[in-house]
């Protein structure tokens, strides 16, 4: 047995600005043994930890067809992330996980996936979209309709270029209103009033939503008025988590313990849940 | 069962072995002027007329602050070491029944599929005496939430003071017999002396905790106004989370210098408005009615409901500390009120 507050160790192999305050950390096990055999599922999430300062929650950016390495994308908040923020290629860093569980991608297979996010809401989407499309003839149509609050705010730019380019993916982008800037080639507007002007198809479609907690409001609204059952919209919930492992007491929605039942539920499931978000 | 009798006189001798043993033996102690659950090498220090200690036992596998990594920052990168758990026997003497029947709901949560060893192994070498209470106050009420002053839930060696201050003795688990065993030159035999009569704190009335869980599975519930008017005069200091033997909120925090430091494991409590907040400002839980309902929620619902286990025992050491006087039993009270009508 062992200690399971215990992280692996990673090195930073290369780090990436996305956005203002946002970075990508590729990360590689120092432990070979671990680096050949780590496995994770789309949508389950990480400790990633600055020794000295502490650890901080995302998810796995990454998808899960890639080996070898994960990504984790995060933007500058906090003591944790500040430090994260400062470090440097060739540096090392801790990891647990992966905990949780994930978007069942496999249940999903010859259904149309639309995905829907807002800012920094993208990089769990995005292992689930880079899972979908590195698998892509299990898939229909996929669409994407992302948001940010200005242009320069967007995340992966460079994938959201590549995406727009495919034939066989729908980007739709758009900035908040007063946030595009010249040269901007998206749309204007915000998610949820995108959504719907852009009416995708709702027949053997599921959805993937993540993003500010007004942005997934109205955009299950949107999802409801175009005739998405609550049971077709998945989402990932994050909440303050320290031990990822059910213990120390933070995460739970009411008596749902987000670090171990989730962080991936339907909209069903979220409407089932006591009013503690 | 068989009985067997431990007389006052001989408890240094058990306490001696103990130790000499290389375990420590925990008893009812004064310190800071409060009787407390604390290591002593001497019957001397045991207090004998106590009601409930102020601390509960859960600190002996749950300490307060508890390193669980060690790293150094090399040249070379970071270098982390693992910080194993080798506990210490710890012999448990003098254990109200409502501590000993919190250690079942506690090890719930640190073995839902993880386990955390820090807990488990400090609790699998430990040895609880459990003694029948034979004195209650104001602020027990064990009875009112299905503990009784002489349930053996959670003990391993169950106790029953006998009018002359000696115990009667009852191995009721695997550990607990091959522990008199180990010590059978301590305990004699059963005299057939008389017992003090135990407590027997009148349950609250207008209780009723199946009706309050029953009440708390309806979510709708959760919204209701009552909350925000129970818990009013909270102030969100946390001391009842602490006494707490079933509360086990923790942090992680690395400490140290950044060269080298430790990664503990220290209690927190859901009181705190900090405990949920989010990096980006949001806080589900933002005022301090809502953190309150969070902890009755706990004992009365994830305990009971899902965990299927006690959430609360009834010790009062809530009620005991708390600087507004916010007693958990009157809102059990509204709460099976409020129950009532739905």
């Amino acid at each position: 047995m062992s200690n399971i507050y215990m992280p692996y160790l990673v090195t930073i192999e290369d780090m990436f600005e996305e956005a203002p305050g946002v970075k990508t950390l590729n990360l590689v096990f120092k432990d070979p043994k671990v680096r050949e055999n780590f496995e994770f599922r789309t949508g389950q999430f990480g400790l990633y930890s600055v020794f000295g300062y502490g650890e901080s929650t995302f998810c796995i950016a990454s998808p899960e067809t890639r080996k070898g390495y994960i990504q984790c994308t995060f933007r500058r908040v906090g003591r944790v992330t500040t430090a994260l923020s400062e470090l440097s290629v060739g540096d090392t860093i801790g990891f647990r996980g992966p905990y949780g569980n994930w978007f069942p991608v496999d249940e999903w297979k010859g259904k149309n996936i639309l995905f829907i996010a807002g800012g920094i809401g993208l990089p769990p989407v995005r292992s689930v979209i880079w899972t979908c499309l590195d698998r892509r003839e299990d898939y229909g149509d996929i669409t994407i309709v992302y948001g940010a609050r200005t242009v320069d705010d967007l995340v992966y730019k460079e994938e959201l270029k590549h995406w727009e380019d495919r034939d066989d993916v729908t980007l739709i982008k758009t900035v908040d209103p007063g946030g595009e800037k010249e040269g901007w080639d998206g749309k204007v507007g915000f998610v949820p009033t995108v959504l719907e002007e852009a009416s995708p198809e709702v027949k053997n479609t599921v959805c993937v939503i993540c993003g500010p907690p007004v942005m997934i409001k109205f955009s299950l609204s949107v999802l409801e008025r175009l005739g998405f059952k609550d049971e077709d919209v998945y989402t990932t919930l994050e909440n303050k988590m320290k031990c990822g492992v059910g213990k120390c007491g933070r995460c739970n929605v009411g008596d749902i313990y987000i670090c171990k039942e989730g962080p991936v539920y339907t909209a069903a499931q979220v409407k089932k849940m006591y009013n503690d978000f | 069962m068989e009985k067997t009798l431990l007389k006052r006189e001989d408890l240094q001798k058990l306490i001696d072995g103990v130790r000499e043993k290389g375990g420590r033996f925990v008893a009812p102690k004064t310190l800071a002027r409060q009787v407390v659950y604390a290591e002593v090498d001497s019957t001397e220090q045991i207090v004998w007329d106590y009601i409930v200690p102020r601390n509960s036992i859960k600190e002996f596998f749950f300490p307060q602050t508890e390193p669980i990594l060690k790293f150094r920052l090399m040249k070379e990168g970071v270098e982390v070491e693992d910080v194993r758990v080798e506990p210490q026997r710890t012999v448990l003497f003098g254990v109200r029944p409502c501590d000993a029947a919190s250690c079942g709901s506690v090890r719930k949560i640190f073995t839902w599929d993880f386990i955390d060893e820090f807990y488990t192994k400090r609790e699998d070498s430990a040895v609880i005496m459990t003694v029948a209470c034979t004195s209650s106050d104001d602020e027990c009420f064990c009875t009112t939430v299905g503990v009784s002053p002489e349930g053996k839930e959670g003990a391993d060696i169950f106790l029953k003071e006998t009018v002359d201050g000696d115990y009667l003795v009852e191995a009721t688990t695997d550990k607990g017999k091959a522990f008199v065993e180990e010590f059978k030159e301590v305990f004699t035999e059963w005299n057939d002396a008389e017992l003090k009569e135990t407590a027997n704190p009148e349950p609250i009335e207008g209780v009723d905790i199946e009706k309050i869980v029953e009440f708390l599975k309806d979510r709708s519930h959760y919204d209701s106004e009552i909350w925000a008017e129970l818990a009013r005069k909270c102030v969100g200091c946390g001391a009842c989370t602490f006494t707490c033997p079933t509360c086990r909120c923790f942090d992680m925090v690395d400490e140290g210098t950044y060269i080298e430091g430790e990664r503990r494991k220290n209690w927190d409590a859901c009181q705190f408005d900090s405990f949920t907040l989010h990096a980006s400002g949001h806080n589900p839980r933002d005022t301090q009615y809502k953190r309150w309902r969070n902890r009755f929620m706990c004992k009365f619902n994830f305990y009971p409901v899902k965990f299927t286990t006690k959430g609360c025992v009834g010790c009062g050491r809530c009620i005991r500390v708390c600087p507004v006087r916010l007693d958990i039993t009157e809102v059990m009270i509204e709460v099976s009120e409020a129950a009532k009508d739905v």
